[in-house]
């Protein structure tokens, strides 16, 4: 056998000598994983769910105890999956049950007997690979089967037994017996005008005979001795409940099996001299299908062996039926229960029919009622795994941080790639106390994020959020999105969320310097109009009240530069301003180049505005660069005359330029609100703001 | 010294833990295995510590080792303590704690002849 072959066991112990024992105890039979306390269990739970085929928990450890990994079980659904056999010395027999309560298999207590530890562990085994093995033979006759209602028709008939305490075998006689007797009455007469098709119908419809049982207390149903007139009472009731319940199936009334096995149910303990009930129908008021189920019911009783008897032969009972000690019944079905009565022994024999054998239909009704709902086959869970490893790939390959947040136990699951990469554990129980994972972003930004998560809800569960998230020590960007889990119904309770974090850290590196790019002018590194603007604009907003001016200068004589000198003179000559500039503005201002010779400065000011004004003229006006006098002229509006509006600004103070280009340029000028009737505007900046260079050209143009 | 005369000496039922483990071989395994168990340190540490927690942790684990390899002297000293720790440091956990000590230095003695006499 290849080791490959052989099934793994988890060894959850923190005394390494109990494990060793056990290993020891064990090895050459299985494969042996071992962890020494609860969270690493859980660790490798997470990572070999699918391959680990028996658990050996022992309760009392460090980190995490048995029940702690119990309730982590429980929560992931893994104790449907992998069998925990709790090994421990504890005696306190609570405990023992609480364990059993939360799902485990089996205890073995100390001190190990190696005999007991193996059988333990081979029955666990043996019993989960039969119940993997019926789990996915279940699933898949239930989606094989899915339109044939056979299946749906036993496995119900077969609850109702099981609520009975009957064998199991009790439905399937019915039926079997039904279909022998009709197929018998067809031969001997046509009065009944029943088909073929219907003879089938009827034998599946006979199966849910007892189906209104199931509202009948089980009390009275498996009272072993004789019920008493107000139980009997109680027990007659199921005929018409059952027939209630196929009745209010609104959307099956079509159904040639619902229809008969209505009439079956609540007529199969009519009685053919009209004393039974529920309606007291007498002689052929009663359905044929009825008639026949009951005559059926009746036999499988008198050969079954009950508490209260011993089974009676075949021969027996159909004396008993015939002699009517059981009831009277249509003369023709006995006379048919006659005719076949050589068949009936053979054709009750347990016997192979397509599909699961009866007693493994058997075990399949009580796996199902065992679990609450039908667990993923393992077939289902083979093809998760694939994808898990798959996705993990995928993710890795990405670099993609994968989590999984449970309120309840806290702990926070990374993938394994994630996890080495942030350097951190991959699973953090308590995540909010663990120092290496808070560290990993800002407080402020984890406060963001547990508050965007608590504003989710079911319909609306996404986030996502941008933030800077350190790796060794450098802070890099990273954009978080996240779905919140919910379960259960009003009012859904959030049970944690899944999410990844994707490095968007040279993507928005570059996004950056391309808006650095866009907003700056690329010859003196000023910020360009446009960018100025929405600077300004966000600043008069922010604090409306304050008093704002704007200086629009440009140079003079700068064409006659350009033509002497050259034009990389001129841009020389740009620069070399832009750099006088951007040395005597205050940190606070805004300064800009508008375009050609043209800039503005935008500063906020409290008094002495002519000062400023001054100075920042004087730092830039009247010196020499290279043989060129750099000399200016500059047009001033502030908002103590203006709207703080950015056009209406850059308007005035444009017209206070002009007045002074007029006036024989080399200075500047504050717009007074006068102006305005010396000279229309040159540039309509109110609608062309960010292209004022060609209509200034025009003006200059003329100066 | 034979298995079975070490059980004596440190009170032991070795027809018991025969009729359990596998095979002498492998009880001796275990036996030996025993002195190099960190448990008693932890134990001792703890109370000194005052670490009722892990103190208890650890007495359990030597009672569970001691119930697996039937050294029964030192289980019924090392259960009690168990028991006495369980909820938190109790009065009786510092005299129950000198009988472990007494019977965890026999056990400890009596393993370490047997293991000198096996070289030999």
């Amino acid at each position: 056998m290849s080791s490959s072959n052989r099934q793994t066991i988890l060894i959850v112990d923190d005394s390494e000598m109990n494990r060793s024992i056990l290993v020891d105890m064990l090895e050459g039979e299985y494969e042996m994983l071992e962890a020494g306390d609860g969270l690493q269990a859980v660790g490798l739970l997470q990572n070999h769910s699918t391959e680990i085929a028996l658990m050996l928990l022992d309760i009392v450890m460090p980190n995490m105890d048995g029940f702690g990994v119990l309730e982590v079980m429980n929560r992931r659904h893994w104790i449907e999956s992998v069998p925990v056999v709790m090994i421990s010395a504890e005696s306190n027999t609570s405990r023992i049950d609480q364990a059993y309560e939360m799902g485990i298999t089996d205890f073995i207590s100390r001190p190990f007997d190696a005999q007991i530890v193996h059988r333990r562990v081979k029955n666990t085994l043996l019993l989960y690979a039969k119940q993997k093995d019926l789990e996915a033979l279940v699933a898949e006759q239930i989606y094989e089967k899915q339109q044939s209602s056979a299946l749906m028709v036993d496995i119900l008939s077969h609850i109702v037994e099981f609520r009975n305490g009957e064998s199991g075998l009790h439905v399937l006689h019915v039926r079997t017996l039904t279909e022998l007797l009709l197929r018998r009455l067809v031969q001997k007469t046509d009065q009944y005008h029943i088909s073929k098709d219907n003879i089938a119908a009827m034998s599946m419809a006979s199966a849910l005979h007892d189906i209104g049982k199931i509202s009948i207390d089980e009390k009275i149903l498996n009272k072993p001795g004789k019920l008493t007139a107000e139980e009997f009472a109680v027990m007659k009731t199921h005929s018409l409940i059952g027939a209630q319940m196929l009745e209010s199936l609104n959307m099956y009334h079509a159904e040639k099996v619902v229809k008969m096995a209505y009439d079956i149910c609540r007529w199969h303990h009519e009685r053919y001299d009209g004393r039974g009930y529920p309606d007291g129908l007498k002689g052929d008021e009663i359905p044929i299908s009825a008639q026949t189920v009951a005559l059926a019911d009746v036999y499988d009783a008198l050969t079954s062996k009950r508490v209260y008897k011993p089974p009676f032969t075949h021969e027996k009972a159909v004396e008993m039926i015939v002699n009517g000690e059981c009831g009277t019944f249509n003369p023709l079905l006995l006379s048919c229960l006659e005719d076949i009565s050589g068949d009936i022994a053979r054709e009750m024999e347990p016997k192979e029919f397509e599909g699961p054998s009866q007693a493994e239909l058997s075990d399949m009704i009580q796996n199902l009622s065992q679990h609450k709902e039908l667990s993923a086959s393992s077939r289902t869970l083979q093809l998760l795994e694939h994808e898990r490893m798959k996705y993990s790939f995928f993710a890795a390959m990405s670099k993609e941080v994968q989590f999984e947040y449970t309120i309840l136990p806290s702990m926070v699951s990374l993938n394994s790639w994630g996890a080495k990469w942030l350097g951190v554990d991959e699973i953090i129980m308590e995540p909010f106390e663990n120092k290496n994972l808070m560290g990993l972003l800002d407080e402020q930004d984890w406060q963001t994020i547990m508050e965007m998560l608590e504003d989710t809800s079911p319909e609306h569960p996404y986030v996502t959020y941008e933030c800077r998230l350190r790796h060794n020590d450098k802070w890099r960007w990273f954009r978080f999105i996240m779905q919140t889990v919910w379960e259960g119904e009003e009012p859904p309770q959030m049970t944690g969320c899944i999410g990844k974090a994707v490095d968007i850290h040279d993507m928005r590196t570059n996004l950056e310097s391309l808006e650095r790019m866009a907003s700056y002018d690329g010859l003196t590194d000023l910020l360009n109009l446009n960018s100025a603007r929405k600077q300004i604009e966000a600043r008069m907003k922010a604090h409306p009240d304050s008093n704002y001016a704007l200086a629009f200068f440009d140079l003079d004589h700068f064409k006659d530069a350009n033509n002497t000198y050259g034009h990389a003179f001129g841009n020389h000559v740009l620069a070399h301003v832009a750099e006088l500039l951007r040395q005597n503005v205050r940190g606070m201002d805004i300064a800009a180049r508008v375009g050609g010779d043209e800039f503005i400065i935008f500063l906020e000011y409290q008094q002495e505005l002519e000062a400023v004004i001054r100075r920042i003229y004087r730092s830039i006006s009247g010196g020499d660069f290279q043989g060129f006098t750099v000399s200016m002229s500059m047009g001033v509006a502030t908002t103590e005359m203006v709207e703080p509006v950015f056009t209406d600004l850059l308007k005035a103070a444009d017209q206070a330029l002009y007045a002074v280009k007029q006036s024989g340029r080399g200075r500047f000028q504050f717009y007074d609100g006068t102006l305005q009737s010396l000279k229309p505007t040159r540039g309509n900046y109110a609608d062309q703001s960010l292209s004022p260079i060609e209509s200034k050209e025009d003006g200059k143009a003329e100066s | 010294m034979t298995l079975q005369e070490l059980y004596t000496e440190i009170g032991g039922d070795y027809s018991e833990v025969r009729g359990r483990l596998p095979s002498d071989k492998f009880i001796q395994k275990f036996v030996l295995k025993f002195l190099d168990d960190k448990s008693y340190d932890l134990l001792i540490s703890s109370l000194e510590q005052g670490n009722s927690e892990e103190a208890f942790r650890a007495a359990h684990t030597i009672k569970g080792m001691c119930q697996n390899l039937g050294f029964n002297t030192l289980l019924a000293s090392s259960a009690e303590l168990t028991e006495a720790l369980r909820s938190g440091l109790t009065p009786e956990a510092g005299p129950l704690c000198e009988r472990v000590k007494e019977d965890y230095g026999r056990t400890v003695t009596a393993i370490r002849s047997f293991q000198e006499g096996m070289s030999t």
